[in-house]
This record gives structure tokens, C-alpha cells and sequence, in this order.
């Protein structure tokens, strides 16, 4: 068996939901009314009230996901609408490392829910004080509540406050001093209003990145265009294309100034697979070799290079992408949980995943499972 | 209050959260699986360490399932 019991699982994508107070326990006295606060509507007779989040004047409904868009309204009520009707470890550090044993699962980088996964709610904020306030509280309740339970197995990454490079550039500084492994940010800011990766607007931010070795990780979905062919087609069209979104993020970055100008900047494909990457690499080395002549793009470097230099990919059952793991590079794979959202397999993680790395050696498993995540985000053994 | 539309919000994943009665059923059924692994499994010396970890296994599932359970009475 590849998956040898001594190898530790860790993985690059999971999820926290969070605890009602995490905002009014942090904020100013004087933003407390204002800042995230659950409240609890009216959910039809018979029915305990949902409790949703209300932020300055926006309700924001379905306190547990981000997963309703392309349902149909009457499948909303299959969610959790209240914390009790969530698994306690969705919102609570010490039942998710129970649920992580269960699992076979040691370490868990975890992304936001309200905030959405790149913290790109508080771009909402009218309040520019209060939405940097939100952003820093939220960081501090990963950095001195979530993560600590379980020093070395919850990863802290970090949310940025999108709207001020500067303040981001703050951030990084004052959140890696506490501990961050890792910088959530837009797959590709451009559709949120943002500068895109082809303007230097974010350079002192990569460059703060960098100095701190800490990784971007670019959640797909993070930019908020999903790929939708037509308006009458079904949800499963864009389930099916999801894992396009991370290969528009990594040819929108390959073919931008960024990799040239920040060597030593690290990205992270938080979900969407691994096995386009072979394709999406030649197909991007083929276009730069035909066209880049009359384009403003680097002249010097081929995209496979810049790849294979900054990337890793993760996956949960990608047994093509695994199947073909050398194209895509051994050591640009990790691996994925998804917990606590429904495509995972919990509790049958580990189960699951020595099933899919069955054809591969031992020692390629250990660096897909394990080592290629230490290294990415400094984790020591 | 405005009603943000979730569609302007979302991460437009198909991430639904796992409820408490999937996540009750899952654990079920890992009992089941891991209930038919133990029974496979022989008197022999080389089958005692997997027997142990099974049967330590099968205990922390079933209290997981029993506190899920537990916790829905309750409401």
C-alpha cells in the first residue's frame, strides 16, 4: 500500500465556517452593531428562525456556505440555516480535529466562508475602518483561537483587505509575525473591480509576500465570474468547468508581468485539479513560442518554466491528473480534503485517497500527501 | 435592510456544507465497513495490531455518531 500509515495527510483545501462571535468579540465597542453579528429571521411556521449574518446594513443569508448560487430555491432548505444544525466542526477547532482523526487527516489549511474564500466580502464595507477592522479580526481568531488548538495541524492563512494595497502590504507583515502560513487572494481581481495581475498596483504586495515566504493561494471561484455558458443550463455545466477557472488564473498570471518581477513568489491552486495542467503548459509554451513576438509579454522565458518554478496544484480524485503525475511535476501536487463541504469523502479521506494513489510509488505519495505541502508553507515535520 | 442577491456574493461553488444527517449517515456507514473489515480479519499475531487500530477506529466513530445524534435530540 502506497499510503503508508506513518505519512501524514495533509491538505491544501478545507474550510472553517465562522463562530458567531468571532466579529463582536474583536471589534470596537463602537462597531460591534455595525461589523458581522448574527441575527436570527423568521424561517416559516414551525421552524426555528435561520439565523443569518448582517453586516453594516446587508443581510447575507445561508450563514454555512457559499453554496447556493445555481439552486433552486426550494433546495435551499436542504442547507444548515443555523450553527445547530451544522457538524460542530464546521465552526468549533477542537470537534474539526476530531472529525481530521476520523479522517486519517493530520493538518488542514483552512479557507473563510462569510468572507468569502479571499476575503472579498469586505470589499462590501462602506466603513473602510471597520472592513480593515473585520479583516484583522477575522486573521487574529485563525492566529490565537482556531489554529492554536492544534499547533502544527490547523495552518494559519491569511485574509488581505483587497480595496488598499498598502494595507495589505501591512497585513502580510503583521500577520506572518503572528504565524500565517499563507495569503488567500482573487484567483484573478479584475472581475471584483480590482487591478488586474497586469498592472504593478500589487507589486509591494507580492513583494511583501515574498520577503515573507508566504504563498498566494488562489481559491478557485475567488474571482467571481463563474463559467456559465447560458442562462437555461443546468448548474452541472459549471460544475463540470469549475477546474477552468484555475487554468484562466495560471495562464492570466504566466503570460503577466508577475512571475518575472516577483522570482520568488509562490502560488497556490487551492481546488480545481491537476490534470489540465500538462495541456494548459504545452498549449501555453505553443503560444508563446508563435506569438509573443508582437506581444507585450516576456520574451525570454517559457510559461512551462515559470510553472514549474512558482505553481503547485492540489486534488482530491483527479485520477487522470494522478495517472499523469509527471507531466504536471511530482513536486507541484498536494493533496485536498474539501472538509466540510459534501464533495469531500469524509470520513473516508485517507480511505479515498490511498485508493487513487494505489499505482504510485511510495515515495512520490509521501511528497504528493505531505512533503510538497511543508515545503510550500514552511510546516516543519 | 438591502438583500445582497447570493449570486453578487457567492463563490458559486457547488460547496454545500455536509449536514448533520449526512454526516450521520457517513459515519454509519463506516461502521458497517469497518464493522465487515474486523471480522475479515484473523486470530493470528500479524492481524492483532490491525484489529487493534480497527477496534479503536469503530469506537471513536460510533461516540462521533452517537454526539450527532445526541446533539439533535437535544434540539
Amino acid at each position: 500500500m502506497p499510503l503508508q500509515p506513518w505519512m501524514k495527510l495533509l491538505s491544501t483545501d478545507d474550510h472553517l465556517i465562522e463562530p458567531p462571535h468571532l466579529w463582536t468579540d474583536r471589534l470596537p465597542a463602537r462597531y460591534r452593531q455595525t461589523g458581522p453579528r448574527i441575527v436570527e429571521k423568521p424561517r416559516g411556521e414551525g421552524q426555528a428562525p435561520a439565523e443569518v449574518w448582517v453586516y453594516e446594513d446587508r443581510i447575507y443569508p445561508y450563514i454555512g456556505l457559499n453554496a447556493v448560487a445555481g439552486k433552486d430555491p426550494e433546495e435551499f432548505g436542504l442547507e444548515p440555516t443555523r450553527y445547530d444544525e451544522m457538524i460542530p466542526g464546521c465552526y468549533d477547532p477542537k470537534a474539526r480535529i476530531r472529525d481530521m482523526d476520523l479522517d486519517g487527516v493530520w493538518g488542514a489549511l483552512c479557507f473563510p466562508s462569510f468572507p468569502g474564500f479571499s476575503g472579498h466580502v469586505f470589499l462590501d464595507g462602506k466603513d473602510r475602518e471597520l472592513a480593515l477592522l473585520c479583516v484583522q479580526a477575522w486573521n487574529d481568531f485563525v492566529l490565537d483561537e482556531w489554529c492554536p488548538t492544534a499547533p502544527g495541524r490547523l495552518v494559519p492563512l491569511a485574509i488581505m483587505p483587497l480595496w488598499d494595497v498598502d494595507a495589505c502590504v501591512a497585513e502580510i507583515h503583521r500577520t506572518a509575525a503572528k504565524g500565517a502560513k499563507a495569503i488567500s487572494f482573487p484567483e484573478n481581481p479584475a472581475p471584483r473591480g480590482l487591478s488586474s495581475f497586469h498592472t504593478d498596483y500589487w507589486d509591494p504586495m507580492f513583494s511583501a509576500a515574498e520577503e515573507t515566504d508566504l504563498p498566494l493561494c488562489l481559491h478557485f471561484g475567488t474571482s467571481g465570474r463563474a463559467p456559465k455558458t447560458a442562462d437555461e443550463a443546468p448548474f452541472a455545466v459549471t460544475i463540470a468547468l469549475f477546474g477552468c477557472n484555475a487554468m484562466y488564473a495560471t495562464a492570466d498570471l504566466l503570460f503577466s508581468p508577475v512571475l518575472h518581477k516577483h522570482p520568488k513568489l509562490k502560488i497556490g491552486l487551492s481546488e480545481g485539479g491537476i490534470g489540465w495542467i500538462p495541456y494548459l503548459l504545452e498549449r501555453s509554451d505553443g503560444t508563446w513560442e508563435r506569438h509573443r513576438f508582437y506581444q507585450n509579454v516576456n520574451q525570454t522565458v517559457r510559461p512551462s518554466e515559470l510553472f514549474h518554478k512558482h505553481f503547485h496544484g492540489c486534488f482530491i480524485d483527479d485520477r487522470f491528473g494522478v495517472e499523469n503525475r509527471h507531466h504536471v511535476g511530482i513536486d507541484k501536487i498536494t493533496w485536498e480534503c474539501d472538509y466540510p463541504h459534501s464533495d469531500s469523502y469524509w470520513p473516508k479521506s485517507r480511505a479515498y485517497a490511498a485508493e487513487v494513489l494505489a499505482d504510485v510509488p511510495d515515495d512520490e505519495v509521501h511528497q504528493i500527501v505531505e512533503l510538497n505541502t511543508r515545503r510550500l508553507y514552511n510546516l516543519p515535520a | 435592510m438591502n438583500r445582497l442577491p447570493e449570486s453578487e456574493r457567492s463563490d458559486w461553488t457547488d460547496l454545500d456544507l455536509l449536514t448533520r444527517e449526512e454526516a450521520h449517515g457517513r459515519l454509519l456507514a463506516e461502521i458497517a465497513d469497518t464493522d465487515v473489515r474486523l471480522a475479515g480479519l484473523g486470530d493470528g499475531e500479524s492481524d492483532r495490531a490491525e484489529r487493534e487500530l480497527q477496534q479503536s477506529r469503530l469506537r471513536a466513530l460510533r461516540e462521533a455518531a452517537d454526539d450527532l445524534i445526541d446533539h439533535s435530540k437535544k434540539d
